[in-house]
This record gives C-alpha cells, sequence and structure tokens, in this order.
C-alpha cells in the first residue's frame, strides 16, 4: 500500500472523529486493510467499503458521505442534505441559566442533613423543602439545587431474567448440586438453588417545558439530572410543540454544562404544549427502543394542552401499556383547591398510576421514596 | 469469491438480491476475518443473509437466537446433568466407600455444546461454520460483554475442563433490529452495514426472485403500494418480509392486479398494528394504487 495513502487515510480518520463518528485510532488500520481488500479502481466500492469500517449507526451515514467526498472527490453524488451529527448548533443560545451553587452562601443548619423531609429541626432547610420552586429567590434556588444533589436514592429493584444462587431461591441449580455430590457423600443430598437475580429498573423522564412550566424547568430538568447521575438507567425527554430526547446531553456530570448543553439542543422551549403529539411521536420514534428492561415512566407536565383530547388519550394509552409505571408530576397539584380538571389531565389520569405533586423540595424527596416502594410486578388495570 | 462481483453473483444465485454496499461488506468480513454486524428494521433480511451465505459456501450455520436472560448454559455448553447423576451411581455402586471425583463427571464426554462452542469446535474439524447470532439486541448487556471476548479472541473456558479456542474464526453475522444500541465496542470489533428498505426497482427484483408465479404488474403494484406505506408514519412500517407474503397471499387467492378490495382483504398480511389499520383505512386504501407522480 502506498504511503501517501494511509498518510491520507490517517487525516481521513481525524476528521471523521472531529465530525462526531466514533472512530478510534484501529479505524486507520481498518480502513487501510478495506481498500487492500477491494482495491481502489472502483470508487464505489471503496465508499462502501471504508462506511462498513468507520460507520456505526445510520445517523452517521450523511456525515460519512460528505468527508468521503471532501477527501475523495465528489464522483458519487448523493441528494441528501448534510448534517453534522451532535456538532449542532442552533442559532438561538443557551435558554436554561443555572446559577453557580459556588457565587451563593446560605445557612443551612444542620450540614448533614440528606433528608430533608425527615429534619424537624433544620428550620431553615425546612422552609424551603415546602416553598414553591416558583416563588424561590435566586440564592434559596441555588441552595434547593445543592439539596436534591444530596439526595439519597434508594429505588426498588426488578427482578432479571437472570438466576443467581440463593438459599431461598426457587429453582434447582443442578451444576452445582453434582458438583457437590462428587466426593465421599453423606445420605443426604442438598439440592443448590437459584433465585431470579435482581437488576435496576430504569427511568424514563418526560418533561413537559412549554410556557406553563416555565417557572418549573429548570429546577426539574437539575432534578432529572441528578436521577441520572444516580441512577444511570435513565432516559430522558421534554416536549413542548415537538419531542426532544436529551438523554445524551445530561451526560455530562456537570449540571450546568449538562443544562446548557439540553438547552442548545432543544428549539421549541416554552412554547405551546401539544401532548398528544409528542407521546405519538414517543410512540412511533423511540417507543420500542428506549422501553427495555420495564421502565418507571415518570411525566411531568400541568396537563395544561391546546391539542385534540381523543389523540391524546390514545396515543397515552398506548404508552402507559409499554411501561412498568406512569407517574405523573404536577406542578400545580400541591396548591390548595386543586383538581385535576384540566381536558388534557381528564384524559390521561386514567393511565396513571401515581398522581403526584411537584412543586416544592418535599415533593421532590416523595417522589424518591415512591420510586423505593414500585412493586416487581406491573400493576393491571 | 475473490471480488465484490464475485460476491453479489454468488448472493444472486442463492435468490438473494442485494445492494452493493452489503456486497461490499461480506466481502470484507471474509477477507479480513471480521464479524458482519447487520443494523436495519425488522423484515429487511438480516437473518437471511446468514442463510444464503452458509449454502453459497457450503457450511453449516450454527444459529444463536438471543433474548433477555441468554446465558452460558444456553449460548455455550451446558453439563450433561442425567449423565453425570448415571456416572455418580455407577463408582458408588462399584463398592463400600467408592466415590465420584470432580475429574469423573466433569470432562467433555459430559459436555453438551451450545452454538457458541459448537463454531469454536467446528474449527478443530476443517470447517468454516457460519455463526449466526440473531438478535442481538433482545439479549442483555451481560451477554454483550460475554461476546466482545469470545469475538476478539474465539476461545472458551470451561473451568474444570480448560481452553477451547478456534483454529480459525468462524464466518460471524450478528443482527439487531435497534430496539435498543449496541454497545460501540462491540460495533468496532465488526464491519458493519445498515440494510435499508429496498427502492422500488430492487423490491420489484426482490418479489420475482422469490415468489416467481407472481404476475410482473402486481409485482410492481406492490413495490408501490409499500413505498407508500413505508411513508406513511405508521406504527410499524412493514418490511420485505410482508411484502414476500404479500405477494404470496395474494397469489394464493389468483389476483392478477392489486385492486382497493384485494388490498383491503389483506391488509392483516401486511399491516400488524389496529391503530395502522385503521390510519390507512380513514385515508382510503385506494391511496396505496395512486401512481407516483
Amino acid at each position: 500500500m502506498a504511503e501517501p495513502l494511509t498518510h491520507n487515510l490517517v487525516h481521513f480518520t481525524r476528521y471523521l472523529r472531529a465530525q462526531g463518528l466514533r472512530v478510534v485510532p484501529d479505524t486507520t488500520t481498518d480502513l487501510v486493510d478495506a481498500a487492500r481488500a477491494v482495491g481502489l479502481e472502483d470508487r464505489e466500492d471503496a465508499y462502501h467499503a471504508f462506511a462498513a469500517v468507520t460507520v456505526s449507526r445510520p445517523e452517521e451515514i450523511p456525515v460519512f458521505d460528505a468527508a468521503f467526498d471532501l477527501f475523495f472527490g465528489t464522483g458519487r453524488s448523493r441528494p441528501t442534505p448534510i448534517e453534522p451529527i451532535e456538532l449542532e448548533v442552533h442559532p438561538r443560545g443557551p435558554r436554561v441559566h443555572v446559577i453557580a451553587p459556588t457565587t451563593v452562601k446560605v445557612d443551612l443548619g444542620d450540614e448533614d442533613v440528606t433528608d430533608v423531609s425527615d429534619q424537624a429541626g433544620a428550620s431553615a432547610v425546612e422552609r424551603l423543602a415546602t416553598r414553591d420552586f416558583s416563588d424561590l429567590t435566586r440564592s434559596e434556588f441555588a441552595a434547593v439545587q445543592r439539596l436534591i444533589a444530596r439526595m439519597v436514592w434508594r429505588p426498588a429493584d426488578a427482578l432479571s431474567r437472570r438466576w443467581a444462587p440463593s438459599a431461598k431461591g426457587t429453582r434447582p441449580d443442578l451444576r452445582r448440586t453434582l458438583r457437590q455430590m462428587t466426593g465421599p457423600a453423606g445420605d443426604l443430598m442438598p439440592l443448590a438453588m437459584n433465585a431470579p437475580k435482581p437488576r435496576r429498573r430504569p427511568l424514563l423522564v418526560i418533561a413537559d417545558v412549554s410556557g406553563s412550566m416555565e417557572r418549573y424547568t429548570e429546577m426539574l430538568l437539575y432534578f432529572v439530572h441528578a436521577a441520572r447521575g444516580r441512577l444511570g438507567k435513565v432516559e430522558a425527554f421534554v416536549f413542548s410543540t415537538d419531542l426532544s430526547r436529551i438523554t445524551r446531553e445530561l451526560r455530562h456530570r456537570d449540571p450546568r454544562v449538562a443544562l446548557s448543553q439540553v438547552g442548545m439542543a432543544v428549539h421549541d422551549w416554552s412554547s405551546g404544549t401539544l401532548i398528544g403529539e409528542a407521546f405519538a411521536e414517543f410512540n412511533r420514534t423511540w417507543g420500542r427502543r428506549v422501553t427495555r428492561g420495564g421502565p418507571v415512566a415518570v411525566v411531568i407536565s400541568d396537563g395544561w394542552d391546546r391539542g385534540d383530547p381523543a389523540i391524546l388519550r390514545k396515543e397515552f394509552g398506548m404508552f402507559a401499556r409499554s411501561v412498568h409505571r406512569v407517574v405523573w408530576l404536577n406542578p400545580l397539584a400541591g396548591r390548595a383547591g386543586f383538581e385535576p380538571e384540566t381536558r388534557g389531565m381528564k384524559a390521561v389520569l386514567p393511565f396513571v398510576d401515581d398522581f403526584m405533586p411537584v412543586g416544592n423540595l418535599a415533593d421532590l424527596t416523595a417522589v424518591v421514596r415512591l420510586l423505593e416502594s414500585v412493586p416487581k410486578r406491573k400493576e393491571l388495570r | 469469491m475473490n471480488n465484490v462481483d464475485e460476491v453479489l453473483a454468488a448472493l444472486a444465485s442463492q435468490r438473494y438480491v442485494a445492494e452493493r454496499s452489503l456486497g461490499v461488506a461480506v466481502h470484507l468480513a471474509l477477507e479480513l476475518g471480521k464479524p458482519l454486524f447487520l443494523e436495519g428494521e425488522a423484515g429487511v433480511g438480516k437473518t437471511e443473509v446468514a442463510k444464503v451465505l452458509a449454502s453459497i459456501l457450503d457450511t453449516p450455520l450454527i444459529r444463536l437466537q438471543c433474548y433477555e436472560g441468554l446465558d452460558v448454559g444456553h449460548a455455550v455448553y451446558e453439563w450433561d446433568y442425567p449423565r453425570q447423576m448415571l456416572a455418580i451411581r455407577l463408582i458408588e455402586a462399584q463398592g463400600e466407600g467408592a466415590h465420584a471425583e470432580v475429574a469423573d463427571i466433569m470432562s467433555r464426554d459430559y459436555l453438551v455444546a451450545r452454538p457458541l462452542l459448537q463454531a469454536v469446535e467446528a474449527t478443530a474439524k476443517g470447517e468454516r461454520p457460519v455463526l449466526l447470532i440473531d438478535e442481538l439486541d433482545r439479549a442483555d448487556e451481560e451477554f454483550e460483554a460475554y461476546l466482545l471476548e469470545m469475538l476478539s479472541d474465539f476461545q472458551v473456558t470451561i473451568p474444570e475442563i480448560g481452553t477451547i479456542a478456534a483454529d480459525r474464526p468462524p464466518v460471524v453475522i450478528l443482527t439487531s433490529n435497534r430496539t435498543r444500541e449496541i454497545h460501540d465496542a462491540l460495533k468496532r470489533r465488526c464491519i458493519y452495514h445498515w440494510i435499508d428498505y429496498p427502492d422500488f426497482e430492487r423490491e420489484v427484483q426482490i418479489v420475482q426472485r422469490k415468489i416467481p408465479d407472481v404476475p410482473a404488474e402486481l409485482a410492481a403494484d406492490l413495490a408501490r403500494a409499500m413505498e407508500k406505506l413505508r411513508s406513511m408514519d405508521l406504527f410499524k412500517p412493514p418490511g420485505v418480509a410482508e411484502t414476500l407474503d404479500w405477494a404470496a397471499a395474494l397469489a394464493v387467492l389468483g389476483t392478477e392486479r392489486l385492486s382497493p378490495e384485494a388490498a383491503d382483504d389483506t391488509l392483516g398480511v401486511i399491516l400488524k398494528y389496529q391503530e395502522d389499520i385503521e390510519r390507512l383505512r380513514a385515508g382510503g386504501v385506494d391511496q396505496l394504487l395512486a401512481t407516483a407522480g
């Protein structure tokens, strides 16, 4: 293989990485091998061969196409427009503003407080815990965020379809039993038993970020970020008129960075609400890809909906059947005299397992507690 | 098969109509000895590639169907418990104080080989089997991690016996319907190919190759209707497998051309969600017949 080609392929690999493809240094070797295997006489074959060793998901194909054309000329044209993945920058700046916790000092009373609702004595914390998020001052806001970051998460496990040794198991482990039967044995032959292995149940969060939710959005996304950090298996989406997946954006450890990435990725902050359409989009595009393993679905919305209640009922029903449990969090539900009487709320309530307020810190703590007692089996309706 | 054209010709000889890109991916996988990772919607012919390849290469197809909870006992090997039991009894019957040792009942003779071990052992007999690991997205992450190790050195370690290694790697084909993302580390070891729905001409070819008694006009009608259905934002768009089922169903009914009535009568062959059937009927089944442009 000619040296200039290898050199070229090194640059090609680097360029692909800069464009967001998940390539590794070894990819260059793969490219050289691929070039050797198909030859370079036929552009189209070279194109397919290079794609086969660098692309690993369909979304990357247009990015690869553009890179290939750039490096190896544009003999083979494709009508698809080029959209670089992950490097997408929207003209609008981040709409989520997060206050740096270091600039704020608030007396939290006892510094070891981790579980706010259980601390009767810590009056400052208690006052914060029951104050509606929309009434917080900027410094209180940061204090609440710090308390969220220190919450203790102990979600209930689900049972996996794998088995592990257990004295109280229900299924004999013949491999271990037979092993125990070797060597001098007595008359008693104990059966070794297995039981289903517990596994972490995934969490699926779908949050409304429309205009009516604006005063709660930032704090609730902060909460979702904390959940992701603690639980790992969290899929997150936001919607107002469109649905956007924000799982990848939330991955950054620093909540400020993560939330500003979310801010850039979502383009319809604070617009109207079409809940039914958002769930239709979820069911079509994401439903089968992120509902494996029976997630607990947490939907955060005030239920104000401009769409057709019939669509909402149908799509939300379908959604509810594809998850283990539906928890609906409504920031308005904690207010005195609240009745879930918006058209949207009425349409979805028959499918909701737990309906809870989420206006303040104590409410969030209650949600975390609820996740500790999610039953192993799906409740039938 | 020394080049892409020969691969495509061989696939065609087995009545598999492939895009050139798939031919390149198969050629690379065979040449470089890497696993081939095929991803795509359900029913676009991923599994079929493995079956066809096994018959082209005239070698056994070893298939591992993945599911949640798939473990070593079902994927790699399991001990033959009844035989072990009998062996223990036989030894104990030899007299007072006689007892079995681990080595007596845990040798290769008492092992039942499951697909992965079968594939490794077949190479010792000079074969190069096609190992199909089907619908990997259904298995859980634990199995994926095991596979990662397996695909890099093609050896199986059994604590009581030792390591059994393949003489040379089998032809490995992995498929995924993308119900979840497969880990990058695994994909990186493979030649990756996304199988898309075929375009109109290719779908007509596929129907005619697979079901020769379907009239040419009907094959074109079906390919056109499928193109329309896949653009309709359905919950589950029909794949090529559905096209073939549909063609076979209409052939059984003696249909020459696709009419709205014939389509409506047989919707259950291609659409498997009531919501999708309702959606199509709401817009009128005859929209499937409208010619393009």
